[in-house]
């Protein structure tokens, strides 16, 4: 472990920056047709219940990191397979959002740019980034967290003062009835982006006041998912549903049609900016998890020595987990929340934490 | 140990630097598109007439060159089975390359409406990161496209921006025509509950001498690119033309009038008091009667008295009043004259279908599949319209009534 | 590869023999004085070189006896005045004293009796001696003791008190810092007026033994700070000190980055502050440039006059500031990426206008760029070292030339030349002369970086120069602070400028002990009932009279 601490601000900080990570980007809950917005909230109730896990797991072991404590829970041999996992999911998740801005960097804006030079550069960025620390990055998001937030509040207004804005889009509410929403929750919203806070299962032993990180970390699952509903819904209002469905970046597509006043138009500009900077954070978190797991479980004293060989294994995999955006997008969507996000996200910490509260029993 | 790495770094570093920029592109390479317009030839390939901007001819000679000799815009065209292979085979006689985030307009000639359709043409745009599909979108009427696009005009000097701004304008002021871009004509295509409706184009006067360059030379040009008109489409391909009154009414149920004047008869004179409209809300709503759709159409205008021709006293309220109900009934059937004849058509352009689907989603799914052909030419739409005249403007009496009592 | 590297760490240790100060001139080894004057005498103009300015001014102080004094001085660094009057005068004048002289007691009497001075110190070995002589102290032997005494009659032509050429204020006091050390502590005792305003001296340099002094209220600093900072300036050894600039390099925390980690200035007002925020002033004799640790970030945004402003006008100021800090990086890089990239971006009248300036123009929009800038660097450097005389040619020949020629010419065009000139201003405008710099160096990266890669280079190196500050620190202070790490009580004072009965505590970073500046209530409210607001404010019933 580093001898670092953060706050429970820097912690509410962190959590908002990188649920928003790759949302902007992708086309969430896109069956729920014009309820997607709906689906988002029910995630983010799903994303407390599973941060309460998380916390839970945290309150009984405060200093251990959970590649640690999940050997202390389920016996050494299991524990560190089982922490190898872990680790070998976040890096994989790492790829494919690098993937994912790599993608969206691509496609809208450099066409005719190798992928593979897109995704280095931002590794290289977040390399020289997470060596520093978690102490640095999280002071680096608070400086973000205000620009990113006059961005999308400058966004907003002008989106409404192009007069774009069409409630109607958003009717007929719950067209397909409650249950069918539920079920896209449970496939998907619950799983991305409010499972992904997993992550910071590593991250709390770092908190310096750990009874606020409780309040931090909803607080922070709660506004980041009233903030992607907005978004969710602001998209369907504007675009319809029919273009939303169709679209690979639909907060692009709509910050593409603002015209405000003549001259505030083709703002996709500012769009990448804030997408980039969200990302960033994203991937960060990620790759320090990743770096200091491994640095756990194979006793490494400096974890700052391995930032970049991890980096470059995720770059690597970034270019090789698919072979276009198609084969990309379906694994994300049908693949990877059963076999992966489902387990890792939710059966196991529930898992680990009932016998933990057994234990923790017997022991006293 | 560190240096190592710093090595690295800066290999890699430099490794992205030095293998060049790939997505460059300096602006003496590329041609600003600003206008796109398709037709049809006798092959039944694409025409692509392309609008390019020329930069020095518009500014107005900062560097001592000669601006205003040689015309703002320059046109070339191409053909092609779609409209990528168009516009890389253009690159055969272009000296740039063609950059189309600026292309604010597309034309797309009638006869090619009429045929084949437009739902196909889209999708470049669509597809295209560059292409904007806030792009305005207009049917050239009684013209081919290309004329729209050669035509050089007076006061705006880059002519798509003065069709643009020409339909902005109208929009705003007159009401007959509407501003349509790319997206929206999409989603009109796609969804089931509404069908496309844009806005038409022609050239007024002599369209060869409007290409010249002494057609803006003169006080009074030759040739003057007009709004003309609302096209009316079915599954795609255009049926139908409406004008006047007619199209005031389609955009009076979308809700799109922002301004306009409506003249009333007034004891025996016909067209005796204009009336301005400022401001108006139109909500539309759908109820199921008897497994039949019933569409409620309530508009709520608000405006002056603009100009009178008849000696009445706009003192008096009462008068107002009456005013009021001629002009209700007056909006009334520009709006039941519209539906009559979009239902003839058996193309439902008001988006009443979606409407229906956003009151009762279950009734929509059985409606659905004969909306176009069977329920919209049958149903009912129930028009309630309330006008007020609030002002008056400068004067209350027209001054010619003082003259009469005079005299 | 990396061996490579190994092979020339070695030979380049190899072929330093250590150089410390110990091979500079020493006087330690020299002993204590002698008994004899002409012996000690002789030592000092030997050790001097026989210079023209160390004058030895031989005495009788006792008309009976014949006691030899020699009084020594160097010309120039001292008050003769008070040399004259107060010391020789008073020795040779003072027959009363003079009856009781002897040899033994002759160092005592002077001292006490006699010497009308302040201060005075005895002095027995030559390291001391000598240092006392060419620091300006006037030397009093007397033959047969193996003490001699040390004046202090420091003086000497120093520049009288003007306004600070660097840090100009519309509103605040008008006298900057001069060269000696001694005025310059002056005047900020003369601001702050407490004996817990603490002063520490000490000599750094073996040979230019300058004098250093560090400053800071008792009570209100963070005592880590202030011995960090002494244990860093223990550790300078060096030979000279020319300037403060010297001390901030040896013991800035970080000299990897372009960001300034201490802060400078020229104004007393300016020292004083800080003090008061618990910051330690370190004064350096020769520099009328005070220097201050810890420093933060927004500290260089901040300009003196800005607390003596309200804080509405304070406020909008300050975020003109940070505006200009961004446009004097970013600006040359965005209109590159724009122009070459993004080109979507620009509205299209204003796309078109560019487009028409750039077809005349051979280069590209990056090479443009560069020629205009490494240009105005050129005049920048050539505006500070001009001499005043042909100053005004420089800015003809700068106008003319690159603005309108160039233009003319097709070198460059209109447009970019509106935007350098931009940010040439933007650079100017920031408050502190260090923060400058580094922007003019950033700039040049990114220029480069949004060339190469447009906006998204221009994001990314805008990451990293962030990451970049958030990892420096400052003596132990995180140079972002109060941003980040937040501390919303002293946010009150970085980006806005709350009024000054909002400002209650002191940022917590630097002074852990005291922390509350002011009392409660602070906030101004003309009284009520003394009929000094309007009716429609007052609060109480009429009956007031």
């Amino acid at each position: 472990m580093e001898k670092a601490k953060i706050s429970a601000y820097q912690l509410f900080v962190l959590i908002l920056l990188f649920e928003h990570g790759t949302t902007l980007l992708i086309p969430l809950a896109v069956e729920a047709k014009q309820d997607a917005w709906l689906a988002v909230l029910l995630g983010t109730v799903g994303g407390f219940i599973l941060f309460w896990i998380y916390y839970g797991l945290y309150q009984y072991y405060p200093d251990n990191l959970p590649t640690q404590y999940v050997q202390k829970i389920i016996g050494k041999v299991l524990g560190r397979l089982l922490g190898f996992f872990f680790l070998l999911y976040f890096m994989y998740i790492a790829a494919r959002d690098l993937r994912d801005f790599g993608e969206m960097l691509v496609t809208v804006a450099y066409p005719d740019t190798p992928l593979f030079i897109v995704n280095a550069l931002l590794m290289l960025v977040m390399v020289y980034t997470v060596r520093k620390g978690i102490e640095v990055l999280a002071r680096t998001g608070e400086l973000f967290f205000i620009i990113v937030y006059l961005f999308a509040i400058t966004g907003f207004i002008l989106v409404i003062a192009s007069g774009l804005l069409n409630l109607t889009n958003l009717k007929p509410v719950l067209e397909e009835g409650i249950l069918s929403i539920i079920k896209i929750t449970f496939t998907q919203t619950l799983y991305f982006p409010f499972g992904e806070v997993v992550a910071f299962a590593m991250i709390l032993p770092y908190v310096n006041q750990s009874k606020k990180a409780k309040v931090a970390g909803l607080f922070a699952i709660g506004l980041s998912g009233i903030n992607i509903a907005i978004i969710t819904a602001l998209n369907i209002s504007v675009l319809g549903v029919d273009l939303v469905s169709r679209s690979p970046f639909p907060l692009l597509s709509t910050i593409q049609t603002i015209r405000v006043a003549e001259f505030l138009e083709r703002l996709d500009v500012y769009f990448m900016l804030t997408s980039i900077i969200c990302g960033f954070f994203k991937i960060s978190v990620y790759c320090y998890v990743a770096v200091i797991g491994i640095a756990d479980l194979f006793n490494i004293k400096e974890s700052s020595r391995l930032v970049y060989p991890i980096g470059i294994v995720i770059l690597f995999l970034s270019i090789t987990i698919a072979s276009n955006t198609s084969e990309h997008i379906k694994e994300g969507l049908q693949i990877i929340p059963f076999f992966v996000h489902m387990p890792l996200q939710v059966a196991v910490p529930l898992l680990l934490l009932v016998i933990a509260f057994f234990k923790n029993r017997k022991s006293r | 140990m560190n240096r190592k790495w710093m090595f690295l770094f800066l290999m890699l570093t430099g490794l992205a630097l030095t293998s060049g920029c790939w997505g460059k592109k300096e602006l003496t390479d590329i041609a600003l598109v600003s206008a796109l317009g398709i037709d049809k030839n006798e092959e039944g390939r694409y025409v692509g007439t392309i609008q390019i901007i020329n930069p020095g001819n518009v500014a107005g000679g900062l560097q001592g060159g000669g601006g205003g000799q040689a015309p703002s815009i320059t046109t070339y065209s191409a053909t092609g089975d779609n409209m990528v292979e168009m516009s890389r085979r253009a690159s055969t006689k272009i000296s740039r390359r063609l950059y189309y985030a600026h292309t604010n307009l597309v034309v797309i000639n009638e006869e090619l409406a009429k045929e084949e359709g437009i739902t196909k043409i889209f999708d470049a745009f669509d597809r295209d990161p560059e292409f904007r599909t806030t792009a305005t979108i207009i049917i050239a009427h009684d013209t081919k496209a290309a004329d729209i696009l050669k035509t050089l005009t007076g006061v705006d000097k880059i002519p798509a921006n003065k069709v643009i701004k020409t339909l902005k304008f109208t929009e705003q002021r007159w009401g007959e025509h509407m501003e349509v871009s790319i997206q929206e004509g999409i989603k009109d295509l796609v969804s089931p509950g509404k069908e496309p409706v844009i806005t038409g184009f022609r050239v007024n006067g002599n369209a060869e001498q409007g290409k010249k360059l002494e057609n803006v030379q003169q006080s009074a040009l030759e040739a003057i690119l007009q709004a003309d008109g609302l096209a009316v489409f079915k599954d795609g391909k255009l049926v139908d033309w409406f004008q006047g009154e007619t199209a005031r009414g389609v955009t009076w149920i979308l809700d799109k009038i922002q301004g306009t004047d409506i003249n009333i008869n007034w004891e025996g004179e016909q067209e005796a008091i204009a009336y301005q409209v400022i401001r108006q809300k139109t909500k539309v709503s759908a109820n199921m009667k008897n497994g039949q759709p019933k569409i409620s159409i309530h508009v709520r205008a608000e405006g002056d008295i603009g100009e009178v021709m008849v000696p009445v006293d706009l003192t008096v309220p009462s008068v107002l009043f009456n005013i009021e109900k001629t002009l209700e009934k007056e909006i009334q059937k520009e709006i039941n004259h519209a539906i009559q004849r979009a239902q003839k058509n058996q193309s439902d352009i008001f988006g009443f279908g979606e409407a229906v689907h956003r009151s009762n989603p279950k009734a929509w799914k059985k409606l659905k599949q004969d909306w176009n052909n069977v329920h919209f030419p049958q149903l009912k739409a129930d028009v309630t319209v309330e006008a007020f005249v609030r002002r008056t403007g400068l004067r209350n009496k027209p001054y010619f009534s003082n003259m009469e009592s005079n005299q | 590869m990396p061996s490579f590297f190994k092979h020339l760490k070695k030979k380049k240790n190899s072929e330093n023999h250590k150089e410390s100060s110990q091979d500079q001139p020493n006087n330690r080894l020299l002993g204590f004085i002698d008994d004899s004057i002409s012996i000690n005498l002789d030592m000092i103009k030997q050790k001097t070189g026989n210079s023209s300015d160390v004058v030895i001014r031989t005495l009788n102080i006792s008309p009976h006896s014949e006691i030899k004094t020699a009084v020594v001085y160097v010309e120039g660094i001292v008050d003769t005045v008070s040399i004259n009057d107060f010391l020789i005068e008073s020795i040779m004048k003072n027959h009363a004293l003079q009856e009781k002289l002897t040899r033994e007691n002759a160092l005592k009497v002077i001292s006490n009796n006699v010497a009308a001075l302040g201060s005075i110190k005895l002095v027995s070995d030559w390291e001391q001696l000598l240092l006392s002589l060419m620091a300006g102290e006037t030397l009093i032997l007397v033959d047969g003791t193996n003490e001699a005494l040390s004046v202090g009659t420091q003086g000497g032509e120093t520049r009288s008190i003007e306004e600070p050429s660097t840090q100009l204020a519309v509103r605040g006091s008008r006298s900057g810092f001069t060269e000696s050390i001694r005025t310059n502590t002056a005047l900020v005792r003369r601001i702050i007026k407490n004996p817990d305003l603490w002063l520490e001296s000490m000599k750094i340099g073996e040979v230019t033994q300058t004098d250093v002094a560090i400053m800071y209220i008792n009570g209100i600093v963070n005592k880590k700070v202030v011995e960090e900072l002494r244990q860093r300036l223990k550790r300078i050894d060096i030979d000279g000190i020319l300037e403060s600039g010297y001390i901030e390099q040896l013991i800035e925390d970080q000299t990897m980055t372009t960001f300034p980690t201490l802060y400078h200035t020229e104004r007393p007002d300016m020292v004083a502050g800080n003090l008061l925020e618990g910051k330690v002033a370190i004064f350096v004799d020769g520099t009328p440039f005070v220097l201050i640790a810890p420093t933060i970030f927004i500290q260089f945004f901040q300009a003196a006059e800005d607390y003596y402003a309200r804080f509405d006008i304070a406020t909008a100021l300050r975020l003109l500031r940070v505006m200009i800090f961004f446009i004097s990086i970013i600006g040359p890089s965005a209109y590159i990426a724009a122009t070459t990239f993004h080109q979507e971006m620009l509205p299209t009248q204003l796309l078109i206008a560019i487009a028409a300036q750039r077809e005349a123009v051979p280069f590209p929009a990056f090479v443009e760029a560069m020629i205009m800038e490494v240009t105005f660097e050129i005049l920048r450097e050539a505006g500070v070292r001009m001499p005043r005389a042909i100053g005004s040619a420089v800015s003809i020949v700068g106008a003319l030339v690159i603005g309108q020629a160039a233009v003319q010419a097709g070198i460059v065009s209109p447009a970019m030349v509106i935007v350098v000139s931009i940010t040439a201003i933007a650079s100017f405008a920031t408050p502190s002369f260090a923060i400058a710099i580094s922007a003019r160096l950033i700039r040049f990266i990114f220029m480069i970086v949004a060339a190469t890669f447009g906006f998204y280079g221009i994001i990314l190196s805008f990451i990293m120069m962030i990451v970049h500050l958030c990892d420096l620190r400052s003596f132990g202070v995180p140079y972002m602070s109060p941003l980040a790490p937040f501390s919303p009580k002293s946010a009150g004072d970085t980006v806005v400028r709350l009024p000054w009965w909002a400002l209650k505590q002191r940022p917590p970073f630097t002074s852990n002990e005291n922390n509350i500046r002011q009392g409660k209530d602070q906030r101004p409210q003309p009284p009520a009932n003394r009929g000094m607001v309007n009716s429609h404010t007052r609060k109480s019933d009429q009956n007031e009279s």
